[in-house]
């Protein structure tokens, strides 16, 4: 369960958040909607601890990740997942080796399998051996999406990642996605200004206005 | 762009070529160092209104040049340390023979080329030095007492790459033979304290430093160490005093073979020889002067007289090449 | 125009036609064996050194934030402004059995001496000490242009900094570091200044024999030619081992990604600081000291021609170097590239790894050889001619430091993905349009670290000027040469200042350039 408190974020003179709050329980899924700009992405960056901030608490299945600055759990210790808006996928390694990035403290052979489980969760197969920049931009995004749940996160984070793609493949991604988290039970936050992506998604969603957010049903 | 590039190559180098042609001047290509030579040549000019224009540098390199110019060079005179490269610089054909009765009066033979081709104009001596408070004179006496097993571990040598090392060598292989130099040699590299080093001053530093107890150098750098730090516990000891002599080497000059203005060079080699010219030499680094009857330099004297080898220094230059095959075969870099 | 810029390599290699068999013979029996083993060893462990302390220092200024990173990270390049051999001089002062530091260490710590000549760590160290800028240099430039997301999606599924760094940054930056690592290995074959002092025997001590010793200029250039096959093989291997894998990346950040707080932060900054102590602060101390000892006697009228010598050799030679660098690189971003130009550009660039004097009689000897030929057809020699020009020499400085610039240059236009040249065609540019609109502002970086570095390495080069320089054309190099070869250091301190004071100023203004164009980008 993922509880975000008081979150208050300030470039400069700019106020972005201001009191934000957040809950979700486990498996749910949030989407954030809200225009470019808004503070969703940040106030996804700094769940996800990338970011510091001093006023603010993030806890994650009771423990304080975040506390209004005086404690911070680095991002990698925090059990969360990521999907980027351009992927990040990394350039020089193969898919097998972008998606047991996360797991290769397991052996060889663990890694092997739950890599060929996770390609074929995510509808993809055979292409374990290529590179990045041998896919299309869907294939591209659903290996990151595997690399972001190989290591079974407690909360999948994606930051407009289904915008880069077109029309067509975003709504069947998108529900494929959905399938995909429903089936492992994960948490999940999608940062999104497209609102019907949004409504389709998840299970609640909210946008931000005046710095705040406010649940919509 | 390649039309551009050979365009300026050629106008470029007719412009040098054309500034060089004075009437009056003298051209000397020297690896001797500028702040070294460049007193010599002012007082030659105040004195005969020739003008001397050089080029410095490396001595290999710069024979290499003068091969390659051929009849077009525009050196009169080649001037450089050692007589194995002087005698090189002969053996290729590149000097032209100088037998002046002053050349004959001023330089004894034994720092002269047999045939005039190069003359030496200051003498150099590789002797040994000793940390006085470790070492009493008595025990020293040759370069190959130096590889007796009383100095294991006590002996600093210069690198077998630097020239004065090669010539000494050769002149050991000169007096005792390919054999005997090869065990003298091995000796020598079973006594060492430490990797032979760069600089004559870095073995001092090392003998000072306790590292070592005696070396081999070339006794201006030890005059130069001795002006800067007048109580160090240093003394040289003239090698060989018994025997053949301090081994010496020369800085010298000859003239070279297609020079365009011959008659101007063999002045200044002459002057060269000469009385001024001599006491600059003396004292500008602390050399011995080739003219034997030129009193040395006060300083230098103070050293105490010695025994000079008189071995022809174009032995030197015969027998390099075998000096540096043996040091390399007994594993002395 | 490749094919010119590769000359002293040609006339190396054809020296093979005069074989000289009992010379071989001693060497492959006494020498060679025990060269080529230093010498690997030399390579490995410079290598290894240099990769790790230039990428580490890079990527701390450019991904950590530490107190003072950000003077570090310019200072860090000062080192390169100091000839090597002048920096392994200083070190040998400090720290060898004589120096200061190993007298302090016997007698207020009672630790026995050494001799830190022998075996191979401390010149290695010295060497490492010295060229990390060349790595430190291109990774730094890479790692700016790193996407910060790569690195947070590293982070997110769970890799330490050190993973990130080892896995990520460091692989992302290899083309970069390669680079830097390649000139690295190359100065490190070539060189005789270091070895020399450290008395190490190299490759190129049996170079320097077989001409110095046996007079054998062949069996010299026979070696060297070992060499440049040598040089070949490690650009080879790089290339190939680069296989499949893409390296593009544009996006740019300012944001650092790892904050080090606290103990860590100053830990950090006392590493970086501490290299840059050991590496300039200290020799430069020392610099100082002889060059406020003796500059009343060194100083005169004459600097003023030395520095203008300088300073005139330099800038025509990183001219010309970059603009044949950026023509030769530019068909690699293209398709029509042919095999015969790629092969023909990377001869061009072997030349670093001669050393410099070979280099410069392997040019005497190829304008020789077209004399004979002329002769021959009832010409007159030109050696004369060109023996002792400008031009000569400024070729020779193109010849030996084109590798700096191209590699530097290439680099950048790796990071241009192709796509960017394939839609500024879509849009209609003409040739011309795309190569000055689109892919030089793109390689700027390169273009800059480039021309900085040629600049630096000119302004520092030695034997091949002064062999081929025209009467009257001495230069600062030659004036710190002349003097410490006669073991005048404290007045040779005098002209290594002014040109640490001219490569300083060249790192200031490259540091305006790098910014402004970091902004642009």
């Amino acid at each position: 369960m993922l509880v975000v408190r008081n979150l208050t974020i300030q470039y400069q003179d700019n106020q972005v958040l201001q009191g934000f709050e957040l809950e979700l329980a486990q498996g749910e899924i949030f989407a954030l909607l809200g225009g470019s700009g808004s503070g969703k992405s940040s106030a996804l960056r700094f769940i996800a601890g990338l970011d510091e901030v001093r006023s603010g608490s993030v806890a994650l299945d009771g423990e304080l990740l975040s506390d209004n600055g005086q404690h911070q759990t680095p991002p990698e210790s925090r059990g969360m997942g990521m999907v980027f808006q351009d992927y990040a996928l990394f350039p020089h390694m193969s898919v097998e080796k972008n998606i047991a990035f996360g797991i290769d403290y397991q052996s060889k052979r663990e890694q092997q399998i739950r890599v060929k489980a996770l390609l074929s969760l995510v509808g993809l197969s055979g292409i374990e051996k290529k590179y990045p920049h041998q896919l299309s931009g869907g294939e591209q995004q659903r290996v990151a999406l595997a690399r972001a749940l190989a290591p079974e996160p407690k909360l999948l984070l994606l930051d407009e990642s289904f915008s880069n793609l077109d029309q067509k493949h975003r709504e069947v991604l998108a529900n494929q996605v959905r399938g995909v988290l429903k089936k492992t039970n994960t948490t999940a936050i999608l940062v999104t200004h497209d609102k019907a992506e949004a409504v389709a998604f998840s299970d609640r969603y909210g946008s931000i206005k005046n710095q705040r957010l406010q649940e919509e049903k | 762009m390649i039309k551009i590039l050979i365009f300026s190559l050629l106008t470029m180098g007719s412009i040098a070529a054309v500034s060089a042609a004075d009437d009056e001047s003298v051209t000397v290509y020297s690896s001797r160092k500028e702040h070294l030579i460049k007193p010599l040549f002012d007082a030659f000019t105040k004195e005969t209104g020739i003008k001397v224009d050089y080029l410095t540098g490396t001595g290999g390199a710069l024979i290499e040049r003068l091969k390659l110019e051929g009849k077009n060079t525009k050196a009169d005179m080649f001037m450089t340390v050692d007589a194995g490269n002087l005698w090189y610089i002969g053996s290729q054909g590149l000097f032209q023979a100088v037998q002046t009765q002053v050349l004959k009066n001023n330089i004894p033979n034994h720092l002269r080329d047999p045939k005039g081709l190069w003359t030496g104009l200051s003498v150099r001596a590789r002797t040994l030095v000793y940390n006085t408070e470790q070492v009493n004179p008595s025990e020293l006496s040759t370069y190959a007492d130096l590889a007796l097993p009383k100095w294991e571990g006590r002996l600093c040598l210069r690198t077998s790459k630097k020239i004065y090392t090669k010539s000494l060598v050769a002149s050991l292989i000169y007096h005792h033979g390919e054999d005997k130099a090869g065990d003298i040699i091995s000796g020598w590299v079973n006594n060492l304290a430490a990797t032979p080093n760069a600089k004559d001053s870095h073995i001092m530093n090392a003998i000072l430093s306790g590292q070592c107890d005696v070396g081999l150098v070339n006794t201006y750098y030890y005059g130069r160490l001795m002006a800067k730090k007048p109580n160090s516990p240093l003394k040289l000891f003239w090698a060989n005093q018994n025997t053949t002599g301090v081994h010496v080497n020369i800085s010298g000059a000859g003239v070279t073979k297609y020079a365009k203005n011959s008659k101007s060079a063999i002045k200044l080699l002459e002057w060269l020889s000469g009385t001024k010219a001599q006491v600059i030499y003396g004292s500008l680094n602390k050399e011995y002067p080739a003219n034997q009857n030129i009193a040395s330099d006060e300083v230098v004297s103070a050293w105490g007289a010695f025994k000079q080898d008189d071995m022809n220094l174009s032995q030197v230059g015969i027998l390099q090449a075998t000096a540096v095959k043996l040091m390399q075969k007994k594993g002395y870099r | 125009m490749a094919l010119l810029v590769a000359l002293p390599i040609f006339v190396v290699t054809f020296s093979w036609a005069l074989p000289e068999h009992e010379l071989w013979a001693h060497f492959s029996e006494n020498l060679l064996p025990n060269l080529i083993h230093s010498t690997v060893v030399l390579l490995v462990g410079v290598g290894i050194g240099v990769t790790l302390l230039g990428t580490v220092l890079a990527y701390l200024v450019v991904m950590v934030e530490f107190p003072g990173r950000k003077w570090l990270e310019w200072v860090l390049f000062l080192p390169f402004a100091i000839p090597a051999y002048v920096l392994a001089f200083v070190y040998l002062g400090v720290f060898d059995y004589s120096g200061y530091a190993q007298v302090w260490m016997r007698e207020a710590l009672d630790l026995p001496g050494f001799d830190i000549r022998s075996g191979s760590w401390a010149i290695i160290l010295t060497f490492v000490l010295v060229f990390y800028p060349y790595v430190y240099m291109m990774a730094r430039a890479s790692f700016k242009r790193q996407r910060i997301n790569m690195i947070e999606a590293g982070k997110l599924l769970g890799a330490s900094p050190l993973k990130v760094f080892f896995k990520i940054s460091l692989p992302l930056a290899r083309p970069a570091a390669a680079a830097g690592l390649l000139v690295t290995l190359m100065e490190t074959l070539a060189d005789f200044g270091v070895v020399g002092l450290f008395n190490y025997d190299t490759f190129t001590t049996a170079i320097y024999s077989a001409w110095g010793d046996y007079r054998s200029i062949e069996v010299a250039a026979q070696l060297a030619s070992l060499l440049v096959l040598a040089a070949f093989f490690l650009i080879y291997f790089e290339k190939k081992a680069r296989g499949q894998a893409k390296y593009y990346s544009t996006n740019v950040s300012n944001k650092k990604p790892y904050q080090a707080h606290g103990a860590v932060g100053w830990l950090i900054a006392l590493f970086v600081f501490g290299v840059f102590m050991l590496s300039f602060a200290m020799p430069m101390l020392q610099l100082l000291i002889w060059g406020w000892e003796s500059v009343a006697q060194e100083w005169s009228a004459k600097y003023f021609d030395l520095i203008s010598s300088t300073v005139i050799l330099t800038l025509s030679a990183v001219i010309i170097t970059l603009v044949i660098a950026i023509v030769l690189a530019l068909p690699s971003r293209c398709k029509q590239g042919s095999i015969w130009l790629k092969s023909v550009t990377q001869l061009a660039t072997l030349g670093y790894a001669l050393p410099g004097s070979v280099m410069a009689v392997g040019l005497l000897y190829g304008i020789n050889q077209i004399s004979v030929v002329n002769i021959y057809f009832g010409g007159e020699s030109i050696n004369h001619l060109i023996f002792g020009s400008i031009a000569l020499l400024l070729f020779a400085y193109v010849s030996r430091f084109m590798a700096i610039a191209y590699s530097s240059i290439e680099a950048s236009a790796q990071q241009i993905k192709p796509v960017f040249m394939q839609s500024a065609r879509l849009l209609g540019a003409s040739r011309l349009k795309l190569v000055m609109q689109v892919y030089l502002p793109m390689i700027t970086p390169g273009i800059l670290a480039g021309g900085l570095l040629v600049a630096v390495d000119v302004m520092k080069e030695l034997p091949a000027t002064y062999l081929l320089r025209p009467f009257g054309w001495d230069t600062l190099a030659i004036q710190v040469y002349e003097l410490s070869a006669e073991g005048l250091f404290e007045r040779a301190a005098v002209p290594a200042l002014i040109m640490v004071l001219f490569g300083s100023v060249l790192m200031l203004i490259f540091q305006v350039l790098d910014k402004h164009t970091s902004k642009g980008a």
